[in-house]
């Protein structure tokens, strides 16, 4: 997995490319969530759109990305979940957890 | 063993999740060359993972001298992989259901599951000498 962010509007984009398969995956992304809270980034959005597939390690670190921004008085939406992960997150009961979004566009505008 | 051995339609590795995309690259390829439909690829995809991470955490406890063994066949329209382990077994029926309220937001805990959701059938043979699971899925 690979992993590029931007802001906008106040709001903190991640953007993980590939699969999310477990092992680095996992540091990766909650190193730089850690990263965002640390500067008072609290408010982000996850576009799924370029992961090919994920596992349970995938759900793993977007249910601890939830839960950590939670704590943090944050919030985390998700953006463009590809059928695949919508599978999943239908699978495992997971989907009324997430805040989800068909654009980056309206995942931004739903913090305002 | 310090990095992966191909021999045939197996791969072995050492139980560092560090391989896994190696075992991924090799599953995929093989499924491709079988003529299985790209949705397909990514549910067996993604069970492998869950085998394969699970067979190195859980089974080989990341024992860099112990393998994991993935195979892969094909009869008919019907693909098989097996995932080995060297570790000492476990109880699938002492494992808890991620549905539940009480597990829902647990970060860990539903590879199982997840397989079974996706697969046609897993067959699970586990030993205090090691665990090797099964799955099959039709295309």
């Amino acid at each position: 997995m690979k992993l590029t962010d931007r802001e906008q509007n106040g709001v903190m984009i991640l953007e993980p490319r590939g699969k999310i398969m477990g092992g680095p995956d996992a540091t990766l992304l909650h190193d730089k969530l850690y990263d965002c809270i640390q500067k008072g980034k609290t408010k982000v959005v996850i576009d799924l759109s370029r992961i090919e597939w994920m596992n349970s390690t995938g759900l793993g670190i977007l249910i601890q990305s939830y839960s950590t921004l939670r704590n943090s008085d944050g919030q985390l939406k998700l953006a463009r979940v590809t059928e695949k992960i919508q599978s999943l997150l239908t699978i495992t009961k997971l989907e009324p957890v997430f805040d989800a979004y068909d654009s980056v566009e309206d995942a931004i505008a739903s913090f305002e | 063993m310090i990095k992966p051995v191909i021999k045939g339609n197996s791969i072995a590795i050492p139980s560092d999740q560090e391989f896994l995309a190696d075992v991924d690259v090799f599953v995929e390829g093989m499924l491709r060359g079988y003529g299985v439909d790209e949705s397909t690829v990514a549910d067996i995809a993604i069970s492998v993972s869950e085998l394969v991470n699970n067979a190195i955490l859980h089974g080989n406890k990341s024992a860099v001298d112990k393998v994991v063994t993935v195979t892969v066949a094909k009869e008919n329209s019907t693909v098989a992989i097996s995932v080995s382990d060297q570790g000492t077994g476990f109880d699938p029926t002492q494992v808890d259901n991620p549905i539940d309220d009480e597990n829902l937001l647990k970060e860990v805990g539903r590879g199982i599951f997840i397989v079974k959701s996706l697969m046609d059938d897993i067959d699970i043979q586990t030993t205090d000498r090691g665990t090797t699971i099964r799955i099959t899925k039709s295309f």
